[in-house]
């Protein structure tokens, strides 16, 4: 059977070929007031063509855009929803990167589309569907600080209904699949549960396009009781930093898909392909009831550009050699 | 009467815009080495000489020769590569080191610098140094079987440089360790490896933390095995502060009052409000004033402003309260 292949999150936006178009380069000289914003629209639209084309031409079947416009991944969202604001310079959890904090001032309102023009250019670049990434509501909220609800469940409620409202916009728009890149899934105990679903469930109700609920670093073993009846089509896990998520295998509902985090996208070691089908095998052999993706365990841009562009290598030479296709 | 409310900086000074095109045009092979240690000597004689007109009592050599913080030890360290850029946020990328085999320091790699700043001022000049946990935390790791394994070959490394900037006269020795504020299930790692980088260092030891989540790492941060523990106060609008008033603030404190990110300068009155604030949980002898973190990323003009008001607000503290230096 056939293992698809996907990755999470964002790609790195430098170029591999010296001279290419260059984000990096044309955001400094903005700010030497020598670049213009068409010049970073055209970097940014060039940028992405380059990561779609890298991801087709390995073999990828669901590619993302890389979110090229994104500073972090949590505020190019939260800035076009009304009740945020932006405030300073944090740690994202253990990376050594950092995010703008969301601030929740006031009520959390949907008034616009904030990624659906992105999408709508990526897909137009690629000869596959491209899958929507989007923070996930519950990661959201707990990396917002929260100024005005006096309820947790009901600020990761609002949250949860405007990335409801965002997804909804993507579906109209084309989106076959939408991620939700949810790290604070693994840092949730029971006692989270109800705050957890009134994130999530917003996102589920008529949903069309199938969904990924992709937890990185962490297993989402204390809240899995909490969020195995929701109607996600995916459940992302990261297998290498956290071992212990093989666990939740055998706890996934019958038919669905569990995304298989196998390639480490925090480490430059390259891993050999055939160790990935091996431990797909692995899985495959603990259920013969769900479907597969293979994906890297978090975004690729925690790793330089070369190496993520080899990790995709030797991501979907794993899938082959899993789907014994070239083995 | 009460002593304290010393003034210093976390470290890294801006470098001026011509040494950035000297540092790039030294990575296009366009001018020599000398060359660029040249300029890079002139503008830490600036640097020490600004900081001096400002008024700050612990002056640093403005790590005006550095790029990154973890970068430039790997770069003189056996055993590691250095990767093509990551990025850390927005538009700002470092070049990550890699650990390809056994680390270790095969020579000094600060102590020629620190000697040149301390010969410029009768002030006492800090020893900057990365800590180990960090090393290990904010590089990729493809030879050693732990991250263990790794942070503790690299305080074998920093403890020898740290012991070899004493021996050349340094007084105090900094340790930064803003990894460590991240991964509360490793802070006894972080703690140990700290430990060891430290062990037999006769100077005042400081380490810096900054921007993590604190709730989880305070108060078993005050285990860390140094004489002062410097952290972001005004970046978290002095939210710590409501920790020092459940669990006292046992060590010295390098107390942040500037925003390091922010190009707005603060006024007078704002840096010295926080100050007020912290003297409520603190005692003056226990502080040391400083900019949240290294002013790297501000211009010079912006970080020099920021400085000025620090330093005008503390003499006014100190004026009221009665606090000399």
């Amino acid at each position: 059977m056939k293992i698809e292949t996907t990755l999470s999150g964002s790609f790195p936006k430098l170029p591999l070929e010296p001279g290419a178009p260059n984000v990096r380069v044309v955001r400094n000289r903005m700010d030497q007031g020598k670049s213009t914003d068409r010049d970073l629209a055209d970097a940014t639209r060039e940028t992405t063509r380059r990561i779609v084309a890298l991801q087709e031409s390995a073999g990828v079947d669901i590619p993302v855009d890389g979110q090229v416009a994104w500073d972090d991944e949590q505020t190019y969202f939260a800035r076009g929803i009304q009740g945020f604001e932006i405030a300073g310079l944090i740690r994202y959890l253990d990376t050594n990167t950092y995010y703008r904090q969301p601030e929740i001032v006031g009520p959390i309102s949907w008034t616009r589309a904030v990624t659906v023009e992105d999408f709508r250019t990526a897909q137009k670049m690629a000869h596959r569907p491209i899958k929507a990434v989007l923070p996930g509501p519950y990661s959201l909220y707990r990396f917002s600080k929260d100024r005005h609800y006096r309820n947790q469940e009901e600020a990761a409620g609002a949250v949860g209904e405007a990335l409801a409202r965002e997804s909804k916009a993507l579906e109209e728009a084309g989106a076959a699949w939408i991620h939700f890149e949810e790290p604070w899934l693994g840092r949730a105990t029971s006692s989270d549960a109800p705050v957890v679903r009134a994130a999530l469930e917003p996102l589920f109700r008529g949903r069309k396009a199938k969904t990924v609920l992709h937890v990185p670093f962490r297993s989402p073993t204390g809240v899995l009781d909490a969020i195995r009846d929701l109607t996600w089509t995916a459940l992302g896990l990261d297998l290498v930093e956290a071992p212990d998520a093989w666990s939740v295998i055998p706890k996934v509902p019958p038919g669905r898909t569990v995304a298989l985090g196998l390639v480490d996208a925090r480490n430059t070691r390259l891993e050999n392909p055939s160790d990935i089908a091996k431990a797909v095998e692995r899985a495959r052999s603990m259920r013969s009831d769900l479907t597969w993706q293979l994906c890297p365990t978090a975004s690729l841009e925690y790793l330089p550009v070369d190496r993520a562009a080899m990790k995709v290598s030797r991501l979907t030479e794993a899938a082959r050699l899993a789907s014994g296709d070239g083995g | 009467m009460p002593r304290g409310l010393w003034t210093t900086t976390v470290g890294s000074f801006p470098k001026p815009p011509h040494l950035e095109r000297a540092r790039s045009q030294f990575a296009r092979g366009e001018i020599s080495a000398e060359r660029l240690n040249e300029l890079e000597r002139e503008a830490t004689i600036e640097v020490i000489r600004s900081q001096e007109e400002i008024g700050l009592d612990i002056l640093v050599d403005g790590e005006l020769y550095r790029g990154d913080m973890t970068t430039y030890f790997a770069e003189r360290m056996e055993g590691f590569q250095i990767s093509n850029p990551v990025r850390s946020y927005g538009n700002r990328y470092y070049r990550k080191p890699v650990a390809t085999g056994p680390v270790r320091r095969t020579d000094a790699w600060t102590v020629d610098w620190w000697k040149f700043a301390q010969d410029q001022t009768s002030k006492p000049v800090k020893g900057m140094l990365t800590g180990p946990y960090t090393m290990m935390d904010w590089s990729f790791n493809e030879h050693y079987p732990s991250r263990e394994a790794l942070a503790m070959d690299l305080a074998e490394a920093i403890r020898e440089e740290a012991i070899a900037l004493v021996e050349a006269g340094a007084r105090f020795i900094q340790v930064d360790e803003p990894a460590i504020s991240v991964r509360p299930e490793e802070l006894k790692l972080a703690v140990r490896a700290l430990g060891r980088a430290v062990d037999g260092v006769k100077a005042k030891t400081i380490t810096h933390i900054c921007y993590g989540d604190f709730d989880v790492i305070y108060p078993a941060l005050l285990d860390l095995p140094v004489d002062m523990i410097d952290l972001e106060m005004a970046n978290s609008r002095y939210d710590l502060l409501d920790r020092f008033r459940q669990h006292r603030f046992t060590k010295e404190i390098g107390y942040g009052v500037l925003d390091v990110h922010s190009h707005r300068i603060e006024t007078k009155e704002e840096v010295k409000q926080g100050i007020l604030r912290g003297l409520e949980f603190l005692r003056p002898e226990q502080m040391y004033i400083d900019p949240d973190c290294g002013l790297k990323t501000r211009t010079v003009e912006e970080a020099r402003e920021k400085l000025a008001v620090m330093v005008a607000a503390v003499r006014e503290v100190r004026e009221e309260r009665g606090i000399t230096a």
